[in-house]
């Protein structure tokens, strides 16, 4: 095994993409502007070169169209990864994905496969706006059938889009735009990561805090901050929301008596509320020495004024204050 | 109609009692007036009749549980009739009477009107501490009453400190919480001393121990309060020897009358009690109590007497001893110490004392020191009587009835000759007991 390098998520998740295609024919890819311009953020730049337009296939600007050919496709026995260019516009693709994708291996007895893969970024930042900065991977943990990946590194994120790839099983592979630019060590040759494995980032006595995405790095950041108070804080990564790997947290939550479950999409109805649920029926309910805390995006469209934009989901800052009173016993 | 069995208040401030056991079962049929249970308060045991005829049931309350006072602790039922639900049974408390006349007109603050209906009761039933105005701190007061000494549930704790409690086997009421509001977290338990080893770890010792009586009810009073005394007040302690030849003589002349008379036989511990209730009106300092807010000298004088009993050691009180003549003080020793032989006594009996008379005389003890009976501040220690040599007047070496006392006295309360002149009035009254009549 080669040295690993320092690279970015999005080359890491371009080399993914590329490693699947040159592995199997059967891979292609489609999405708007992912051939001639390379993508809105550059993800799936020199494919084109590399594969020829039958495998790098630029769209009409129909979210439909592409969810409804990769459904078509993989059911034919292709295995498409679909690029929706922001999560928002997955709006428009729902019913291919929540009653096509989700239904058919079990409407059709189990005959039909989907091997089909969905990527997306998601999440604010970038002063996108309320229309270009939704979270809504809630959405789709709640549709029996699909799976949903959120990876948070470089390196999550190329073992996870290639396990993804690998799954005969429609997935929604979530990426982040602010993770596009950030570095991490990968491998250069193929590898996957099994879906459904949460990770622990950071180890700690303290505080059990479980983050998805952009929001780990600002919980690592966090971390930082806090142990030169002398806490101690634990971060837990699921990487995979469903099926959700929850013995690390579990166990992590026996050990520590607190949790702070942090994510960047609206605190109401967020996947949060399903991690919050599951420790409470867990054995870790007895060793809660706090009532469990959430800290999430505002039940508010994303503003598009910057700073607002900040304050609208939590940033390290939020995360040293709120971890910091649980420990205390303060909140 | 389901009849409630419910426990009783026998005494003013009683709060719990202990289930002793139950002497009906579930469906046993029961006549009103059986004696269904035994309950002992921290004061006396008390048995608990049936309130109506028909069939026991919903004997939920174990032996040895303690239970609040007015909870219903069965049921007795007509023999078609079915147990009320939980939810039937949760509505069954009873609102102590408020302390002092409510006025119709009273206000009710918004605060105090929130929180007591938060807590779904009626502002009517809560006492205030003025007439005019029903305030939070009446509230908040009424509603810490109405919680169970030991209902862990409504004490504000984390799940990890509720497991570790029990795990450390430690009352978590008993636990100040470091949390917001006082909830008890893991912390608070952690350092909190664990209780003692339960039996299975201890295995070495286990095999010496041959039985382990819990310290509950009437031991646990008693422990408490001699704890307590010994470790708080400064005992100083006297003793004197008194020679009985007169108050023989004397009891002997009254003896005879009772049979006269066709009265109770007068003893001893009768004459005690009337001696020391005539001396204790002489030095006030002795019949007195140490409280936050100074030493209360006490208008009455209300003479304990130690009764000794294998569930433990009982003091009914003989009330304004002072008033009574021997007659009346040997017909209330004689009632008081058939009802605490076979349980009888009530609350009242046992409380209010303003000294203590503990006689062991007839165990063959010649002296031997006491402690004091809190919030009392004297207890007097009495030896058997017996024929000493004796120095008289005329230096002739003379055999004597002599009786050895001892008194224990609260230093804080008074100054060794207060109690020194008690005592000395103490002997002269039994050595001439004419002086009663002065």
């Amino acid at each position: 095994m080669s040295e690993p390098r320092e690279i970015t998520y999005a080359q890491a998740v371009r080399e993914a993409l590329r490693q699947a295609m040159q592995r199997d024919p059967q891979v292609f890819l489609l999405g708007e502007d992912i051939g001639v311009y390379g993508g809105a953020f550059g993800v799936t730049d020199g494919l084109l070169d590399e594969f020829g337009s039958e495998r790098v296939r630029d769209t009409p600007l129909s979210e439909a169209v592409i969810a409804g050919t990769a459904i078509g496709a993989a059911v034919t026995g292709m295995r498409p990864v679909a690029e929706i260019q922001f999560m928002d516009f997955i709006t428009l693709a729902m019913e291919q994905l929540v009653l096509q994708a989700a239904k058919m291996r079990y409407m059709f007895g189990g005959k039909a496969r989907v091997p089909m893969v969905l990527r997306t970024p998601a999440g604010s930042g970038t002063g996108a706006a309320a229309q270009h900065s939704e979270s809504l991977e809630a959405w789709f943990v709640h549709v029996p059938g699909l799976k949903v990946v959120m990876p948070s590194t470089p390196y999550d994120a190329k073992g996870l889009l290639l396990a993804a790839i690998a799954d005969d099983n429609p997935v929604i592979f979530i990426e982040h735009k602010l993770l596009y630019k950030t570095k991490g060590f990968v491998p250069e040759e193929y590898y996957t990561l099994p879906l459904a494995t949460s990770e622990i980032k950071r180890k700690g006595k303290d505080l059990t805090l479980i983050a998805t995405s952009v929001l780990v790095a600002r919980a690592l950041e966090a971390a930082t901050q806090l142990a030169q108070e002398g806490i101690e804080i634990e971060i837990i990564d699921p990487r995979t929301l469903k099926p959700l790997d929850t013995a690390a947290m579990i166990q992590s939550v026996c050990k520590t008596g607190k949790a702070l479950v942090v994510h960047e999409a609206p605190m109401t109805g967020g996947f949060g509320g399903e991690i919050v649920a599951q420790l409470c029926a867990s054995e870790a309910f007895d060793f809660l020495d706090a009532p469990i805390r959430r800290l999430a995006g505002l039940d508010v469209p994303i503003p598009y004024n910057r700073e607002l934009e900040k304050r609208a989901v939590p940033q390290v800052a939020d995360i040293v204050r709120e971890a910091r009173a649980l420990v205390r016993g303060e909140y | 109609m389901a009849t409630q069995v419910i426990m009783p208040k026998f005494g003013m401030a009683q709060e719990d009692a202990t289930i002793l056991r139950w002497l009906k079962r579930e469906g046993d049929v029961v006549e009103k007036g059986d004696v269904l249970l035994e309950v002992q308060t921290d004061k006396v045991n008390m048995e608990v009749e049936s309130p109506g005829s028909g069939i026991l049931r919903g004997t939920l309350a174990q032996e040895g549980q303690v239970v609040p006072v007015t909870q219903v602790i069965a049921y007795v039922l007509e023999p078609d009739e079915v147990l009320p639900t939980s939810d039937e049974r949760g509505t069954t408390v009873v609102t102590p009477t408020p302390a002092s006349p409510i006025k119709s007109d009273r206000r009710v603050t918004p605060v105090a009107q929130k929180i007591l209906a938060a807590a779904g009761v009626d502002p009517s039933s809560v006492p205030s501490a003025s007439p005019e105005q029903l305030t939070r701190q009446d509230a908040e007061k009424f509603l810490a009453q109405q919680r169970m000494p030991n209902d862990t549930q409504s004490i504000r704790a984390t799940p990890a400190a509720r497991r570790l409690a029990g795990e450390k086997k430690i009352d978590l009421t008993l636990i100040p919480g470091s949390g917001p509001q006082g909830r008890v977290q893991a912390r608070d338990v952690v350092k909190t001393p664990d209780a003692p080893a339960p039996k299975e770890n201890v295995l070495e010792s286990e095999s010496l121990i041959d039985e382990i009586i819990p310290l509950q009810g009437i031991r646990r009073t008693i422990a408490n309060r001699m704890q307590a005394s010994s470790q708080t007040a400064p005992h100083i302690t006297f003793t004197v020897k008194a020679d009985m030849t007169a108050a023989y003589a004397w009891r002997d002349e009254m003896t005879a009358l009772a049979k006269v008379e066709h009265a109770p036989t007068v003893s001893f511990t009768a004459l005690l009690v009337k001696v020391c209730a005539w001396a204790l009106m002489r030095h006030r300092w002795v019949n007195a109590s140490l409280h936050e807010d100074g030493i209360h000298l006490h208008r009455a004088v209300n003479i304990g007497v130690a009764v000794a009993r294998t569930e433990g050691l009982i003091v009914p009180v003989i009330h304004q001893a002072d008033r009574l003549n021997l007659g009346d003080i040997t017909n209330r020793l004689n009632d008081l110490a058939t009802r605490a032989k076979s349980n009888a006594l009530t609350p009242d009996d046992v409380t209010g004392g303003t000294f203590t008379i503990s006689n062991l005389g007839m165990f063959g003890i010649d002296e031997f020191t006491a402690i004091i009976n809190p919030p009392e501040s004297a207890i007097l220690a009495v030896g058997r009587i017996c024929k000493c040599p004796r120095v008289n007047e005329q230096d002739q070496i003379v055999a004597r009835p002599m009786m050895k006392m001892t008194l224990s006295a609260d230093h804080r309360v008074m100054d060794g000759a207060a109690a020194a002149l008690f005592l000395r009035d103490v002997v002269t009254a039994l050595e001439k007991p004419t002086i009663l009549l002065w």
